[in-house]
């Protein structure tokens, strides 16, 4: 005879924008111990909602309703103070569920950088999304996933936006220029390159959509050769969930909505 | 009966200036050119310098111009001699009767000059080219017969360069004689930041901008949104025309990974093109085409851009092809010139807006 293991199992539900935006089926399925769908009109355990604007409002309703954890797919800058509160009233664990900064790999980049930021001499990244994306959309993206791995930007600006993309300009804190570029384009994958480079090396980060598990890859340079870190065959999406269940697990509060709102904050601050 | 069989007499080869570009990037391709072309004459105003560098190849040597052009054995002429003396060796050259003239980039200092040398060509039939490597690399070429109308769609380019300093390749190319004395300079000095830029401009950039220039048909409504300066040596240039964004990344510092590529992107293709460095002779580009699943790539061949230009001067010279216009060599020299008045200009209303905010916080 054999002790049964035992795991919570956290029923969800997302809206039809959501499921689409943020894979959800697949994500569910392929952690099939902790999450599965709702039955009938059965109170969900987890709310997932598409973060398109406006999506605060549809947050607190959800908290409100007596969902113990929220998934926001790709959220839209947005003033997140009352959500805050409420989740924090409800104990309510929100997980944003970010296009490229919820990729798995972004910890081990983000140590990467920023082991290395002091000595930067130039930061330059790339964004590229297919043609007829919204160009703010993609900056937004883009700025979520740079600035999770570089920290807060200075001088962020705008030098140019057209149907094509845009260029924006910033410094790091140690005055080393950025250069972020997007590029709308169906000529190449949707992903984002950040190459931090020094006097002797760099990091590169290339981070893949999440439409599939493919793995960021993520290479140090120095003296003494090139170093490709562990790939992660997950995708944004599936990473974002195991927070989720990590959090409620361990009734903790993630920073997600914290940092979003600094981004936020940013991004509009440009628009 | 006799065994002797007739050799195909070679092109003989001059060349003015035996600084490090000489020793480890012309002499070297020149080597594997042996069958059309042979060195004839060194010239250098350090006599021990051409001496010793004509000795490696068993030339002529000298340290005036006069002697090299007056060399009867010399048909080709590449002048790799410091920026300033370009132009005046270059009308020199043709007026010399040379067959063909291979000028160093920037092949002058401005567009009058670029007219003059332009106005001496036509007049002397001779033909000239300008060492832009990247132009004579058979991965561009590969690109060029390939690209079909990418270049009129194309509406984002990006070059990116980052290399170690020139000695790490220059060493691996040969043994070098002598190097130009480095400094370090005061990068708190404006003054010093604009001379990098517009140095970084004329001497790194312009290897890339004629392929730029290819792909931007308004290149003469070129805008600098912004130019930054990069430790120790590069930029951070961001460029527009009416129809295209562009790009500019250079990185001149102590890694030992090496990266030169250029990208032109449309709605539904993409070319990247990565060179490789210069010096070694480590073959030419990879060209890669993109258009959404689809990947298509072109190289490497054995041979990279100088040892192009080399086969194409041999080809110019006998005749077997046709020289680039005029129009193309000055107007890439005029782009490039553009872009690093622009960038200067950039630069002073920068440090002319922080002047205005420091005098605001005191």
């Amino acid at each position: 005879m054999s002790a049964s293991m035992e795991t919570t199992h956290y029923t969800v539900r997302a809206t039809p924008e959501a499921q689409d935006a943020g894979a959800v089926a697949l994500a569910v399925a392929s952690l099939p111990e902790s999450f599965g769908p709702a039955v009938g009109n059965n109170q969900p355990h987890v709310q997932v909602i598409a973060g398109q604007p406006g999506w605060t409002t549809h947050a607190v309703e959800a908290i409100s309703a007596g969902a113990r954890g929220l998934v926001v797919v790709n959220p839209a800058a947005e003033n997140t103070e009352l959500l805050q509160a409420a989740a924090q009233q409800r104990g309510t664990v929100v997980v944003l569920d970010q296009r490229w900064a919820s990729n798995p790999a972004i910890p081990a980049a983000e140590d990467a950088v920023r082991s290395m930021a002091g000595r930067a001499a130039v930061l330059d990244s790339v964004a590229t999304a297919p043609v007829g994306t919204d160009s703010s959309e993609l900056l937004a993206d883009h700025l979520a996933a740079v600035v999770r791995v570089t920290g807060p930007l200075t001088g962020l600006r705008v030098l140019t936006r057209g149907p094509h993309g845009y260029t924006t300009t910033a410094v790091l804190a140690n005055g080393a220029p950025v250069a972020l570029q997007g590029v709308l384009s169906n000529a190449r994958p949707a992903g984002v390159y950040v190459t931090l480079l020094t006097d002797d090396g760099g990091v590169s980060v290339k981070l893949p959509e999440p439409l599939a598990a493919w793995p960021a890859n993520v290479r140090v340079t120095g003296p003494q050769g090139e170093l490709l870190l562990p790939t992660i065959y997950e995708s944004a999406h599936r990473a974002t969930w195991r927070r989720l269940k990590e959090h409620l697990d361990a009734g903790t509060s993630p920073s997600d909505l914290h940092s979003f709102a600094a981004l936020s904050e940013t991004i509009t601050a440009l628009t | 009966m006799s065994s002797h069989i007739d050799a195909v007499p070679t092109l003989g080869v001059g060349i003015l200036g035996a600084g490090p570009v000489t020793q480890a990037i012309h002499l070297p391709s020149l080597a594997r050119l042996g069958d059309i072309l042979t060195v004839r004459h060194i010239m250098d105003v350090d006599p021990s310098v051409a001496e010793s560098v004509a000795a490696r190849v068993g030339a002529t040597h000298s340290t005036s111009i006069d002697a090299l052009l007056g060399d009867a054995s010399v048909d080709i002429v590449a002048i790799c001699s410091p920026h300033q003396f370009h132009a005046a060796q270059v009308i020199a050259a043709c007026r010399a009767g040379k067959k063909a003239v291979l000028c160093e980039k920037p092949f002058a200092m401005n567009a009058e000059e670029a007219a003059q040398i332009s106005a001496v060509s036509e007049e002397t039939g001779v033909p000239i080219i300008v060492g832009a490597m990247h132009t004579f690399d058979p991965g561009w070429l590969a690109a060029s017969e390939n690209w079909g109308e990418l270049p009129e769609n194309v509406h984002t380019i990006r070059s990116s360069i980052v290399l170690p300093p020139n000695a790490r390749f220059e060493d691996f190319a040969t043994e070098i004689i002598t190097r130009p004395a480095g400094g370090a300079p005061d990068y708190s000095d404006p003054e010093v930041i604009k001379g990098a830029l517009r140095g970084g401009i004329m001497g790194l950039a312009i290897h890339d901008l004629p392929l730029i220039r290819r792909f931007t048909p308004d290149f003469k409504d070129i805008e600098v949104l912004e130019a930054r300066h990069v430790r120790p040596f590069g930029y951070v240039i961001s460029l527009r025309t009416p129809t295209r964004t562009i790009e500019l990344r250079a990185a001149m510092n102590n890694t030992w990974k090496p990266e030169w590529s250029f990208e032109a992107i449309s709605d539904d293709a993409a070319l990247r093109i990565d060179f490789t460095p210069s010096y070694v002779q480590a073959g030419s580009a990879v060209a890669t085409f993109t258009r959404g699943n689809e990947t298509t790539v072109h190289g490497p061949f054995e041979h990279n851009g100088y040892e192009g230009e080399w086969r194409e001067l041999a080809a110019l010279a006998t005749g077997a092809k046709q020289p680039p216009s005029a129009q193309t060599l000055i107007d890439d020299l005029t782009f490039a010139l553009d872009i690093a008045d622009a960038t200067v200009a950039n630069l002073e209303i920068q440090q002319a807006h922080q002047a205005v905010a420091e005098g605001a916080h005191a």
